[in-house]
C-alpha cells in the first residue's frame, strides 16, 4: 500500500481519475495500490478469473488474444490512462484477453471483489465511477469494431 | 523570386490589325465626338496624369513620362513624343462610371404624407481614350459589385454599357506596377472596342468590338492602313518587355488564405502607426465603391435631395452604430481594407479586388506599399514545387504524356514508389494534394496521388490492389508509362499558416499527404503544432518507415504510429488512429486537420475532431472515387454537388455537409 497522496496524485493525471470528487478519490487511494511491472508481465490471462482492475499511469500494455494458427495476437495497445482487468467487476468475472506488458507500466492496482464491494455499498462513488468506466469500455468496443472493418485489407473489393 | 512562365497566344497576324499614325488620334477623337459622346482621356493637370474631357490629341500629353514609388510621383520630360509613355495617374474611369457625387432621389414632407422622386440616371454616352490593362480588369470588378445582381446600380449600368473603350497596351511600366501578379496584365486581351499599342510615330490597332469595327470601316477607314509584320511584331515586344519588367513582385497563390488566417498579426498595429488613415488609397482605387448618402435639405427642413458619394472605410465613422464604431482604431480600417481587397473580395465576388495598378502604393502619403505589407503578414510557404497552380498537361481523353521510371522502392510487401522522370515540366510543379492519372497500356487509366515532387519529375505510391496497380508495381527502370495532369486541387496547406495542423491518415492514404509534410518540415516555423497520425493494418504496411523517422527527429513533426493489427513482436500501439488522440492533451480550437484513408476511417476521425474542437470547416478530408478521365467529363466520380476529379479531391466537411458518410451517394 502506497501513500494516500502520490495515489491520488497518480490517478489524478490520467483522464480516467482527474476530476474525481475528493472524497471519491480519498476512498479508491485507501483501496488501491501502486505498483510497476517489468516488460512482459502477464496481469491477465484470457478466460481466467480475474482479480484485480487497474488504471495505467506509464507504460503499455496489450491486449492479446490467441488465434488458431495465427499463434498470440495483439488486438489492441493501452495507455496511460486507460484501464485494464475491467471484468473483475462485471461478471462472470473472467478476462476477455491476455494482458501483457511491453514496456515497464506503472499502474494503480485495485483487488476486483474489494471494489466491488465498495461500489455497492457507496452508491456515491458507483454514481462517479461507472460513468468513467463505461467511457472507456465503450471506447474500447468502439475501437474493437472499426479494426472489426480491417479498412486497410488487401483483397479490398473493385481493386483496379 | 520565382518566375512565372505564362505563355500566351501571341497574335502575330497582320489580318485585321491596323496602322493608325500620330496625327490619326485626332480622327479618333473626331470619330467619337462626332458618334455624340463625350471622350475622356488623359490629360496633364497639377503636374500629373489627369483624366479628363478632351477636345483633340492636343489636349493630351506627348512626350510625357513619369517615375512612380512609394509615396511618389513626378512627370518627367521624354526625349520622344510618344502620347501614353507613362503609366497609370491618379485619377481613374471610376470617376466616370461611378461618378464621386451623384444625386439619387429627392424626398418631402407634405403634411402627413410623404414623397420620393428619384432622379433617374441621364446616360451621357462616353468614350474613353487609354484604357489600360489593369483598368479593363477593374472594370471588371465593378461589374461584379455593382452590376451582376442580385441588385444593380443602375446608374453605374448606364455610364458603363454607354461607354465606348479605346485601350492602350502598356510598353512601359513603373516600379508601382504588379498587374502581372494579380493576372491583369500588362497586355490587353478583352474588355475593348479599339486598342492601341503605341509605336515610335503611331499605333498599332485592334478591334475588339461591333462598335470598334464600325468606326474603322467608317469615319477611320481614311486615317488607317494594314499594319505590316514589323509593326505587328514591334508591339508584341514592347509589351512582352513590360511584363519582364514588372516581374511577379506579388506571389498571388494561396494569399487569401493566409491573409486571413493573420487576423491577429503584430504587423497590423506596426503599419497603423504610419497610416494616417487619409483614405487617399481608397480614393485613388479603381475597384474601391463604398459610398455614403448624405442629404441636403433645403431652408423649410421639408424636402431633401439625397446625394451618394464616394466613403472610404477608412473614415473613422464608417462603420459606426449608435454604440460606436466596430473598427474605431486605424489597425481595424487598415485590416478591413486589405483583407478586403486580397482576401474576402474573392468570397464575395470571386475575384480579387484588386487589379495591381499601383495607384494606392504611388498616392500613400507615407509610401505604405501594399505588397511590402503582404509579403510580411503572410508571405508563400517555402515548399519545392511552385505554389502557383499549373495547367495540366494531357487534359483530354485522348492524351498522355510519357514519362520513365528512374527508380523504384519497395515500400511494403504491396506497395512501390515509382520516381519519375521526364515528364512534362507541369509535373514537378504540381501543387500538394493533386494526382496524376496513369496508363498503361492494356490497362485502364487510374488517379494516383503523387506523393513527392521532384526537380525534375514526381513520384507516385502505389498499391498493387488489382490488375492495373500490380502492373504498376512491377514497373522496372526504364519503363515507361503514360501521366495526365496534374489533376485535382490541393491540400489547403496556406489556411494552416500559424495554426496547428493535425494529419490524419490510414494505409496508403499517407501518400498524398507526404508532399504536405515536406512543406510543412521546409517552413516549420510558420505553423503551430504538427502532428501526424498514421494507422496502418499491420506493422509491416507501414509506408515511409525511414522517412517519418526524420520527420520525427529533424522536420519538428510528432508522429504517432497504430496498427490494427499485430504480433507479440510489436511494441508500438494496436488499435484505430482514432485511438492515437482522442484523449490527447491538445485542444482543437485552433487547430486545421488533414485527413485521409478510407471514408469509414476518416468519419471515425471527423468525429472525435470535432469532439476535441476542430471545426468542420477546418477539417479535410480527401475522397476517393471511380474515376476515368479526372477532368470531370465522364461523369464517374460525382458526389452530390461535386465532381471529385475536377472539385477535389479535397474538400472540408463544411462542404460536404451531410453527403459525407451517408450511405449509397
Amino acid at each position: 500500500m502506497g501513500d494516500t497522496a502520490a495515489l491520488v496524485a497518480a490517478l489524478n493525471a490520467t483522464w480516467f481519475g482527474s476530476g474525481l470528487p475528493p472524497d471519491a478519490q480519498t476512498r479508491l487511494a485507501d483501496m488501491g495500490r501502486l505498483e510497476t511491472y517489468p516488460t512482459g508481465t502477464e496481469l491477465l490471462t484470457e478466460g481466467e478469473v480475474c482479480e484485480e482492475v487497474g488504471v495505467v499511469i506509464a507504460g503499455r500494455m496489450a491486449l492479446r488474444t490467441l488465434v488458431p494458427e495465427r499463434g498470440m495476437v495483439t488486438i489492441l495497445t493501452i495507455e496511460p490512462g486507460d484501464i485494464w482487468g475491467w471484468s473483475a467487476i462485471v461478471p462472470p468475472y473472467r478476462g476477455t484477453s491476455t494482458v501483457v506488458t511491453i514496456e515497464p507500466v506503472t499502474s494503480v492496482v485495485f483487488e476486483g471483489a474489494a471494489l466491488r464491494i465498495a461500489l455497492r455499498e457507496d452508491p456515491h462513488l458507483a454514481q462517479v465511477l461507472y460513468p468513467r468506466i463505461l467511457v472507456a469500455v465503450s471506447r474500447r468496443l468502439a475501437a474493437s469494431r472499426l479494426q472489426l472493418l480491417d479498412l486497410f485489407a488487401r483483397d479490398a473489393t473493385g481493386g483496379s | 523570386m520565382m518566375t512565372t512562365e505564362i505563355t500566351r497566344p501571341e497574335r502575330t497576324t497582320t489580318a485585321g490589325r491596323w496602322y493608325l499614325d500620330r496625327a490619326g488620334l485626332d480622327d479618333l477623337v473626331a470619330a467619337l465626338a462626332a458618334d455624340g459622346r463625350t471622350v475622356i482621356g488623359p490629360t496633364v493637370a497639377d503636374g500629373a496624369i489627369v483624366y479628363d474631357e478632351i477636345r483633340a490629341s492636343a489636349d493630351m500629353p506627348h512626350g510625357v513620362g513619369d517615375v512612380q514609388v512609394a509615396g511618389r510621383y513626378r512627370l518627367t520630360k521624354r526625349d520622344d513624343a510618344r502620347v501614353f509613355g507613362y503609366v497609370v495617374g491618379p485619377t481613374s474611369w471610376k470617376r466616370w462610371v461611378f461618378p464621386p457625387t451623384i444625386e439619387l432621389n429627392t424626398g418631402r414632407r407634405a403634411g402627413h404624407r410623404v414623397e420620393f422622386a428619384p432622379i433617374r440616371p441621364r446616360p451621357e454616352r462616353l468614350a474613353f481614350i487609354g484604357v489600360r490593362a489593369c483598368e479593363i480588369a477593374a472594370f471588371g470588378v465593378q461589374d461584379r459589385v455593382l452590376d451582376a445582381g442580385p441588385f444593380r446600380d443602375a446608374d453605374y449600368a448606364a455610364r458603363r454599357a454607354s461607354a465606348f473603350i479605346v485601350a492602350v497596351q502598356c510598353t512601359t511600366a513603373e516600379t508601382t506596377c504588379f498587374c502581372t501578379s494579380m493576372g491583369t496584365g500588362p497586355e490587353v486581351e478583352s474588355g475593348f472596342d479599339l486598342a492601341l499599342t503605341e509605336l515610335d510615330e503611331g499605333f498599332l490597332l485592334d478591334v475588339g468590338s461591333p462598335a470598334g469595327q464600325q468606326l474603322v470601316e467608317g469615319p477611320l477607314a481614311k486615317a488607317i492602313r494594314p499594319a505590316t509584320p514589323v509593326e505587328v511584331y514591334t508591339a508584341a515586344a514592347d509589351v512582352a518587355a513590360t511584363r519582364a519588367r514588372i516581374g511577379d513582385p506579388l506571389p498571388t497563390a494561396g494569399l487569401h488564405d493566409r491573409l486571413l488566417a493573420q487576423l491577429d498579426n503584430p504587423r497590423w498595429a506596426q503599419i497603423a502607426e504610419r497610416c494616417i488613415t487619409c483614405g487617399n488609397c481608397t480614393l485613388a482605387c479603381p475597384t474601391c465603391f463604398c459610398t455614403s448618402v448624405v442629404q441636403k435639405t433645403d431652408m423649410e427642413g421639408i424636402g431633401a435631395t439625397n446625394e451618394r458619394s464616394w466613403d472610404s472605410c477608412f473614415s473613422p465613422g464608417f462603420a459606426r452604430v449608435a454604440g460606436g464604431s466596430f473598427r474605431s482604431r486605424p489597425r481595424d480600417r487598415y485590416r478591413q481594407w486589405l483583407t478586403h481587397k486580397f482576401g474576402t473580395w474573392w468570397d464575395q465576388f470571386g475575384t480579387a479586388g484588386c487589379v495591381g495598378c499601383g495607384r494606392c502604393i504611388t498616392w500613400c502619403p507615407v509610401g505604405i506599399d501594399v505588397r511590402e505589407e503582404l509579403m510580411a503578414i503572410a508571405p508563400p510557404i517555402a515548399l519545392s514545387p511552385e505554389p502557383t497552380r499549373v495547367e495540366p498537361v494531357a487534359a483530354s481523353f485522348d492524351d498522355f504524356v510519357v514519362a520513365q521510371v528512374v527508380a523504384t522502392r519497395l515500400e511494403t510487401a504491396d506497395t512501390v514508389t515509382l520516381t519519375l522522370s521526364g515528364a512534362d515540366p507541369a509535373f514537378s510543379k504540381g501543387s500538394l494534394g493533386q494526382f496524376a492519372m496513369v496508363s498503361i497500356p492494356g490497362f485502364p487509366p487510374l488517379p494516383i496521388s503523387i506523393s513527392r515532387f521532384t526537380v525534375d519529375g514526381i513520384e507516385l505510391t502505389i498499391r498493387g490492389a488489382g490488375p492495373a496497380t500490380r502492373a504498376m508495381c512491377a514497373l522496372k527502370v526504364g519503363d515507361q508509362l503514360g501521366l495526365r495532369g496534374p489533376l485535382g486541387n490541393n491540400w489547403p496547406i496556406d489556411r494552416a499558416v500559424g495554426r496547428d495542423l493535425v494529419i490524419v491518415t490510414g494505409g496508403i492514404g499517407l501518400a498524398p499527404l507526404r508532399p504536405v509534410i515536406h512543406a510543412l518540415a521546409a517552413d516549420r516555423r510558420r505553423f503551430g503544432d504538427v502532428r501526424l497520425y498514421y494507422g496502418a493494418r499491420t506493422p509491416a504496411d507501414i509506408l515511409y518507415r525511414e522517412e517519418m523517422e526524420r520527420w520525427a527527429s529533424r522536420g519538428g513533426i510528432e508522429v504517432h504510429l497504430t496498427v490494427d493489427r499485430a504480433g507479440p513482436e510489436w511494441e508500438g500501439r494496436v488499435g484505430v488512429v482514432t485511438q492515437l488522440f482522442d484523449q490527447a492533451q491538445w485542444e482543437g480550437a485552433n487547430a486545421i486537420a488533414f485527413v485521409c484513408g478510407p471514408e469509414r476511417m476518416m468519419q471515425a476521425t471527423a468525429n472525435t475532431l470535432a469532439g476535441r474542437g476542430v471545426t468542420t470547416s477546418r477539417i479535410y478530408v480527401t475522397l476517393e472515387r471511380h474515376m476515368e478521365c479526372g477532368i470531370g467529363l465522364c461523369g464517374h466520380c460525382q458526389m452530390g454537388r461535386f465532381f471529385v476529379c475536377r472539385d477535389g479531391p479535397v474538400f472540408s466537411l463544411e462542404q460536404l455537409g451531410d453527403t459525407f458518410g451517408r450511405e449509397g451517394i
